[in-house]
């Protein structure tokens, strides 16, 4: 296929650093860019087959429509190889989605990062990390494809930092915040079924998020001593008068042995739904729920999600080590809720 | 080396501000709230110093649906047909 580029182009001397350049022209997050030439470009659209012309989403709240050429050079820039850009596009479709709504987390004060979860083969054919070092640095998929998409929200949607991405302290996942499902070791439905996909789809799902949150759990052998700590640390975190989504991250340790209770997905969400409410009471005295103290506050509850299925639950991280994560997600379901998206790749 | 300009402007709009009234006076406000916390209140105590000491008619107040969304239609087609004026902001 030919590919017709249409930005706008620039020419920077051989002796000019084109890297410098990127820097001096506004367009990196902070660190050096690969300079997007014509032809690494050309070659991401290729391997996703996509005309540079083709809307791959339009933000309505800012009238922006994002091109799969822009989130082609941007993906360049990230540092992404080409068989990536299948995923950066469903992860564009997915924060141009109404239900993800732009504006709000892409712009709040709160700094909402884009937590993207993949999940079916195109995870394990990408080496999309699901195991050791999470969060961490050390595999490319993870760090550039959350970066491509990240410098899309800059440079295409104008989230620039300070301007209309005014996050009051932000998190590192802001630059890249992507995980995969350890699916082959896990032992319950994967993310992406539980949300309507066949298991041979490959998909992405994005959702607006606060930094994770691990916690510690080294002595119990039941689901329910691993998730009473779950949940005693969750009761209170994030906007926990938003109501939003909520990412539990189970690894590998304590996936084991809440599988070994025979426990499933829905019976984690209905345990940490049930045991992580806090009494109207204490969310006023801690300076969280406005009006007076009542009587009755005490013993009226008020769940921290509107309902089990708004915790998302991920088998992923090291084997080793009883350690896992919560990650409250931004403002409220209202505002921002997760959206997946297929990843379309073509002759797959 | 050449290199492609990952930037895109938003699409050009044309955007007319309605025309601003000379007085306050005997208008109809609306308020549109945010639903941040006290935004009701701050709205409350502007509405009544425009009635108070501008001489506005009077006040009424719609809420969003939540504070990073535009109001909604149902609120600009009401606003337009009971209303001469808007009180609205975004704030934490």
């Amino acid at each position: 296929m030919t590919i017709q580029l249409v930005s706008k182009r620039y020419q920077v001397a051989d002796a000019a650093d084109p890297i410098e350049f990127c820097f001096q022209q506004g367009w990196t997050d902070g660190l050096p860019v690969v300079p997007p030439t014509a032809d690494r470009v050309a070659a991401m659209l290729e391997a996703a087959r996509l005309d540079a012309k083709q809307e791959v989403g339009f933000i309505t709240h800012r009238a922006v429509s994002i091109s799969a050429e822009k989130v082609a050079i941007n993906a360049v820039m990230a540092g992404c190889k080409p068989e990536y850009m299948p995923v950066v596009i469903a992860a564009v479709e997915g924060i141009a989605d109404p239900r993800w709504s732009y504006h709000g987390p892409g712009t709040s004060t709160g700094g909402a990062a884009v937590l993207m979860i993949v999940n079916g083969p195109v995870a394990r054919e990408l080496d999309v990390n699901c195991g050791d070092n999470l969060f961490g640095p050390g595999w490319r998929a993870n760090a550039t494809i959350g970066r491509a998409l990240r410098l899309v929200m800059r440079n295409v949607c104008g989230s620039m930092p300070g301007l209309l991405d005014r996050g009051t302290l932000g998190h590192p996942g802001k630059l890249s915040y992507v995980i995969a499902e350890n699916e082959a070791e896990s032992p319950w439905t994967p993310l992406h079924v539980e949300r309507g996909f066949r298991p041979e789809q490959s998909t992405v799902t994005v959702m607006a998020a606060n930094g994770p949150h691990q916690f510690y759990n080294q002595l119990s052998n039941t689901a329910e001593g691993v998730l009473t700590t779950l949940a005693d640390d969750m009761r209170i975190s994030g906007g926990v008068m938003g109501q939003p989504h909520y990412a539990v991250v189970l690894a590998g340790e304590h996936m084991r042995t809440i599988a070994g209770s025979g426990w499933n997905k829905a019976d984690i969400r209905r345990f940490l739904f049930e045991h992580t409410q806090n009494s109207h009471a204490h969310l006023k005295r801690t300076g969280r729920m406005s009006a007076e103290l009542k009587p009755g506050d005490e013993t009226l509850m008020r769940p921290l999600v509107e309902s089990p299925d708004d915790i998302l639950v991920v088998a992923a991280g090291g084997r080793a080590g009883t350690f896992s994560a919560y990650i409250p997600g931004w403002g409220s379901k209202r505002s921002s809720q997760a959206v997946t998206k297929e990843v379309k790749r073509p002759g797959v | 080396m050449e290199l492609l300009d990952p930037t895109t402007g938003a699409a050009a709009q044309a955007i007319a501000y309605a025309p601003r009234p000379g007085s306050i006076e005997g208008k109809r406000i609306a308020l549109i709230e945010n639903t941040k916390f006290n935004s009701d209140k701050l709205l409350v105590k502007i509405g009544d110093i425009l009635v108070h000491d501008y001489g506005a008619a009077g006040t009424r107040m719609w809420r969003k649906r939540n504070a990073s969304v535009p109001a909604h239609e149902e609120i600009i087609e009401e606003v337009r047909k009971t209303c001469d004026v808007v009180v609205a902001g975004v704030g934490d």
